[in-house]
């Protein structure tokens, strides 16, 4: 669009030049010189001056500096910090041990949910029910009843470790989540490729192991990086079993103190995991976008 | 191609086992009336199939009523009909990829259709070709070839790829053997495909339209390849729409109007002179479209 003969783009813009250079800054100001750059400066200034308006609302507001005083101090930022960091390591561990644990109990579970034949039912009555109930409860009261009901029954063998029920309470939950995300996947693969498998002489299983699952899994991976970021958060809910993650040192650290510095020194630490990931999910969702689109030519 | 594996191969065959020693497998119970051919059909020789009084519904639709068809050893049958006959309906209850209602599917002398049969045991000696090619496209063309024989005959990997090599080299797929599908044209992805069917040296082959996916300038060498076949002894089950290239190859054409065999015949006697007023509307309507 970009070629000499568009009378529309606004001056200055273009001109009859070589053919645009498909560069990021580029496809912008093709898009730009086709929606009309005023939009542009409209959606910018009305952005500058809507956040201009709230920083100056909060920043002149009578309370601020005791806010200020209370949330961004920065000499209490570093003594919180090596006790949140500390327990922002264990967040991490309990995270890399959920999600390796999700990522198998889910298949497993997606797996026996489809599943054909009657011989299956009760197998599959059974991926039914777990996948309704732990949909169905809050992730902080399974933290809850598992952290702080399975210890009270004092059974001998069974651990009483909070870490080890807040880990169990977060796999339960996510695994039902990420159960029905791969059940997606494997309902997303035509019925054509198991038919196709079956005649080869694979059983049901070999199908789904070599045909059906390497293509469902590829079709849900942005779906299954998206619950990845959500768990990075969630792990911070088992703090409520008194375990000493990241949020609990904060807490402790502010009932020492009276000063909340620490919960930014926690939110500081989330939000560097969890925001490369959501980069690497967009990032990976858009180039298989444009590996499919590409296939399809 | 020499089909059915009586020949000795040089290389592994993966189906070589004595045929005595197949039929051993617990296929099912042998019928008292191996060649059980529904009177009236021209069988030479003893049939490698036979449908009897076969029927099949979806929910409320009866696709097929009562279908009776023969198959002798190294013929090629094929079964024409408007769409929505039943035409792919009958070639996935042969290949066991449907569970039929009613009737007998004898393959080889056993019915294969009964109960207590094992379904991946008999199709490894049938191979079908879907209309839509149905490669895996997560795999590369010789992966495709040898999952079967990998997989469900455990060969290994050396001896399923030489194998596979080898037939791919024959249908002229050897440079295309590492490429993923997608990166083939759709005569070439129909080939492999048959290549894949054909890896197990199945006793009977099921072709199910599988020339109507593709663009016109692709559909002759396709054919062309299941003419070698047929040359060659591949006994075989066509579904098609091509009915120049049925009656070139066909020993059997059955015409099916509504889930049942309305006629039959050589291709001459069935193509040139119908007898049934359905038939010859069904043809008139091919010839007008130059397809014949």
């Amino acid at each position: 669009m970009a070629s000499g003969t568009d009378v529309h783009a606004p001056s200055g813009a273009t001109g009859s030049g070589p053919p645009p250079i498909p560069t990021r800054l580029g496809r912008w100001r093709a898009e730009l010189g086709h929606e009309g750059a005023k939009g542009a400066v409209i959606a910018f200034v009305s952005t500058v001056v809507f956040l201009g308006v709230a920083a100056a609302l909060v920043l002149t507001s009578d309370s601020w500096p005791k806010v200020q005083r209370q949330f961004l101090d920065p000499e209490s930022f570093r003594e919180s910090w090596p006790e949140v960091a500390g327990g922002f390591w264990l967040d991490v561990r309990m995270f890399l041990v959920a999600e390796v644990l999700i990522l198998v109990f889910a298949l497993g579970v997606a797996v026996i949910r489809s599943l054909r034949g009657p011989a299956f039912f009760p197998l599959r009555v059974l991926a039914v029910v777990y996948i309704d109930l732990f949909r169905g409860i809050p992730l902080l009261l399974v933290i809850l009843l598992l952290g702080f009901g399975v210890p009270a029954l004092e059974i001998d063998g069974v651990p009483r470790d909070p870490v080890f029920w807040g880990v169990t309470a977060l796999v339960l939950s996510y695994s039902a989540y990420t159960a029905e995300v791969y059940r997606a996947g494997i309902e997303s693969v035509n019925e054509s490729q198991r038919a196709s498998a079956l005649s080869l002489g694979l059983t049901q299983w070999q199908a789904l192991r070599y045909a059906i699952l390497p293509q469902a899994v590829r079709n849900v991976v942005p779906a299954l990086l998206n619950g990845l970021v959500s768990l990075q958060k969630d792990v911070a809910l088992v703090s409520v079993l008194g375990i000493r993650e990241a949020v609990r040192e904060a807490e402790i650290y502010t009932a020492r103190t009276f000063n909340y510095t620490s919960f930014i020194a926690a939110t500081v630490l989330f939000l560097l995991a969890s925001i490369p990931v959501a980069r690497f999910t967009d990032w990976y969702s858009r180039r298989d976008r444009a590996r499919r689109s590409q296939a399809m030519l | 191609m020499k089909g059915t594996g009586e020949v000795p191969d040089p290389v592994a065959d993966p189906i070589g086992e004595p045929l005595p020693d197949t039929l051993a497998e617990p296929l099912g119970e042998p019928l008292a009336d191996p060649a059980g051919a529904p009177a009236g059909e021209p069988a030479a020789g003893v049939p490698r199939l036979v449908l009897d009084g076969v029927e099949k519904s979806f929910g409320p639709n009866r696709v097929l009523r009562g279908i009776d068809l023969s198959v002798s050893a190294h013929e090629v049958v094929c079964l024409i009909g408007p769409s929505g006959c039943g035409k792919s309906t009958i070639l996935r209850c042969i290949n066991l990829l449907e569970r039929i209602d009613a009737g007998r599917i004898v393959f080889e002398g056993v019915d294969i259709a009964g109960p207590g049969v094992n379904a991946n045991r008999v199709r490894r000696r049938m191979g079908i070709v879907f209309q839509a090619f149905n490669l895996f496209p997560h795999m590369t063309v010789l992966d495709n070839v040898t999952l079967g024989p990998r997989r469900a005959q455990h060969q290994s990997r050396r001896e399923a790829e030489a194998r596979a090599m080898e037939l791919l080299e024959r249908f002229g797929l050897a440079d295309q053997a590492r490429e993923y599908p997608d990166r083939l044209s759709g005569g070439q992805q129909q080939r492999a495909a048959i290549v894949r069917s054909l890896i197990g040296d199945p006793e009977l082959l099921l072709l199910d339209e599988v020339t109507s996916a593709l663009d016109p300038e692709l559909v002759g060498e396709v054919l062309s390849v299941i003419r070698d076949l047929a040359h060659g002894g591949m006994t075989m089950v066509l579904a098609t729409h091509e009915m120049g290239f049925a009656r070139d190859v066909a020993g059997h054409i059955y015409f099916l109007h509504e889930g049942r065999v309305l006629e039959s015949g050589p291709p001459e006697q069935l193509l040139r002179h119908p007898r049934q007023e359905r038939t010859r509307q069904f043809l008139r309507r091919v010839i007008e479209a130059g397809r014949l």
